[in-house]
């Protein structure tokens, strides 16, 4: 195995993945339109948040939900990797990469490849809406570029745990129905309130949630205040999030092939 | 390519293939024919480490498809039986990709992409998407993509099964090319008149196992001579026609249906029509027409199978 060869194979993958999920319009609208839209409802309708006793100190409650929105993104662009995968899989696409000569390993990270890139666009998108209406960003530019890799690391965590459902499955109205599910993960992260501020039991298991350290380290790159969230702690939550689960798609797929 | 004792058990016990044995020669075009469900698909999809043997051994381009399944996926080029295209995607971009896989780099890629769509007649074609091509289209789109690597075995799963007459005498066209450039063709097909346009060689598949190998040539000889069939003009010459042909072959009874028709079962086929013709002269007996009925491979597949290739399918599935 030349690893050249399989980074072609890698890039060649994330070209078609990132490619035709930009051409199958239905299956690419909510990940960008959902966020934007729970942005503008949670930050309009529960603003008044921001006064409650233990909230932090920020600029404004736009501000400091908008890194629960782009969590959503990378769980939604997550999501978007297995329902494409089982899509490959149900109609046979996948036979054809299967008869190809590549590394089984390079199968599932051309895939995390264009989860990789749609998240990149995503949250570089929610940044800039949310910019135009009114969230600030002291953390600057740099803050907000670290934000945009920290969403595409997380996004190809997600990623692989849908990818992982999809190739033990094989089920497209499987990884469909899996949409709500994915909320979980969200709700369970201190998304739109500060963990102080969630239910007991919601705090409790935030602590085991990753994404809860991603929100908290987006919050604190944006804001440029580590005391909002440690972003350090972001990047390792999203990082082994992201070797997690890539290892549990390729764990899926060998036993696939086992199984054949 | 050579399979031993193949077989593949699914779940239920199903034994869609059942001890095959086959050998295929380098540069030949084996033709694998039988009905839907005799177990051509489940073989393809081992000999391409699609997927695994439940006993027996198969071996392609000398390499092993369990123990060595990458360096056989490297010498196969795939057409499945239903083209897996992404509709979503051009025609070069799929080629360029299918070039990636296999190790091109992207100029290369670039370049055998653009030869290989004017190959199959799709340049005009290569940049719209795929879901908007036609049945035919799509199959040479699919040959293409298994010759980006130049395979030195290709397999073609049913590649013509649903085309029209037109597109399928074009897929044709280019399988002998191809074959005649040197690749090992195994082509699977339901269509008698396809195994035997196409294939030097073929085995008949039913139920798993193969029960009937060889030329098309051979395998008709098996069940039977070529008979000449003879409409003399005035049936009551029918009878000094028999007299005349006993020489030349098996003369069948009179058929009180057909009286003025003689028939003649003779190995020579059609090489027989002028001796016959000169017979008959000598017997002074005038010649309506004259007609060579060869045995098909359907007839091939009766004998060895006890039914007919196209009622096949049925008996199969329910079987």
């Amino acid at each position: 195995m030349s690893l050249g060869r399989e980074w072609r194979v890698v890039m060649a993958l994330g070209r078609r993945a990132t490619s035709v999920q930009f051409r199958r319009a239905q299956l690419l609208m909510p990940t960008f339109v959902l966020p934007l839209m729970l942005l503008a409802v949670i930050a309009s309708g529960t603003s008044a948040a921001q006064g409650l006793r233990g909230f932090p100190d920020v600029a404004s409650y736009l501000t400091f939900v908008v890194p629960g929105t782009i969590v959503q993104g990378t769980i939604l662009a997550g999501l978007t990797a297995g329902i494409a995968m089982a899509s490959d899989i149900e109609f046979g696409f996948f036979d054809r990469l299967l008869a190809a000569p590549v590394h089984r390993t390079s199968l599932v990270l051309g895939r995390l490849f264009g989860t990789l890139t749609l998240a990149l666009l995503q949250s570089s998108l929610f940044l800039l809406v949310a910019l135009v209406f009114g969230a600030h960003y002291p953390g600057g530019v740099p803050g907000a570029l670290a934000t945009v890799a920290l969403a595409g690391l997380t996004a190809v965590g997600t990623g692989g745990i849908s990818a992982a459902i999809a190739l033990r499955t094989g089920s497209l109205s499987l990884l469909q129905s899996l949409f709500p599910f994915m909320f979980v993960l969200l709700f369970t992260a201190p998304a739109f309130f500060p963990r102080e501020l969630l239910a007991p039991v919601l705090e409790d298991v935030s602590v085991f949630n990753p994404l809860t350290y991603v929100v908290e380290g987006v919050r604190g790159l944006l804001a440029g205040d580590a005391e909002l969230g440690d972003p350090a702690a972001g990047f390792a939550a999203a990082a082994g999030l992201a070797v997690a689960t890539t290892a549990l798609a390729t764990l899926a797929m060998r036993e696939r092939l086992r199984r054949t | 390519m050579e399979v031993r004792g193949l077989v593949r058990q699914f779940k239920g016990g199903i034994r869609a293939v059942d001890g095959l044995d086959l050998e295929v020669r380098e540069g030949e075009i084996y033709g694998f024919l039988g009905p839907n469900g005799a177990g051509k698909t489940t073989v393809v999809r081992i000999l391409t480490t699609l997927l695994r043997p439940t006993a027996g051994q198969a071996s392609v381009a000398g390499h092993d498809v369990v123990r060595d399944g990458d360096a056989v996926r490297r010498a196969i080029g795939v057409a499945l039986q239903e083209a897996a295209i992404d509709p979503l995607m051009t025609g070069r971009e799929l080629l360029r990709m299918q070039g990636a896989l296999h190790g091109l780099r992207a100029a290369e890629a670039k370049r055998r992409a653009a030869e290989l769509l004017d190959r199959v007649g799709l340049t005009e074609a290569g940049d719209r998407r795929v879901g908007g091509y036609s049945g035919g289209m799509r199959r040479r789109l699919d040959l293409a993509l298994a010759l980006v690597h130049r395979p030195q075995v290709l397999f073609l799963d049913e590649p013509t099964t649903g085309l029209d007459p037109t597109s399928r005498v074009a897929l044709w066209r280019e399988v002998r090319a191809l074959h005649a450039e040197g690749t090992t063709v195994f082509l699977t097909t339901q269509y008698l008149e396809e195994a035997e346009q196409l294939a030097g060689r073929v085995g008949i598949i039913a139920r798993g196992s193969l029960v009937a190998e060889g030329t098309p040539e051979s395998l008709k000889a098996r069940v039977g001579q070529p008979t000449v069939h003879v409409e003399v003009a005035d049936p009551e010459g029918a009878e000094r026609a028999r007299e005349a042909l006993a020489d030349l072959g098996e003369v069948e009874p009179p058929n009180p249906a057909a009286p003025a028709r003689v028939a003649v079962r003779t190995a020579a086929g059609k090489a027989a029509i002028a001796p016959i013709i000169r017979a008959l002269d000598e017997h002074e007996v005038a010649v309506e027409s004259v007609e060579v009925e060869t045995p098909t491979l359907d007839d091939v597949f009766m004998a060895v199978t006890g039914s007919h290739l196209e009622g096949a399918a049925a008996q199969e599935t329910t079987a």
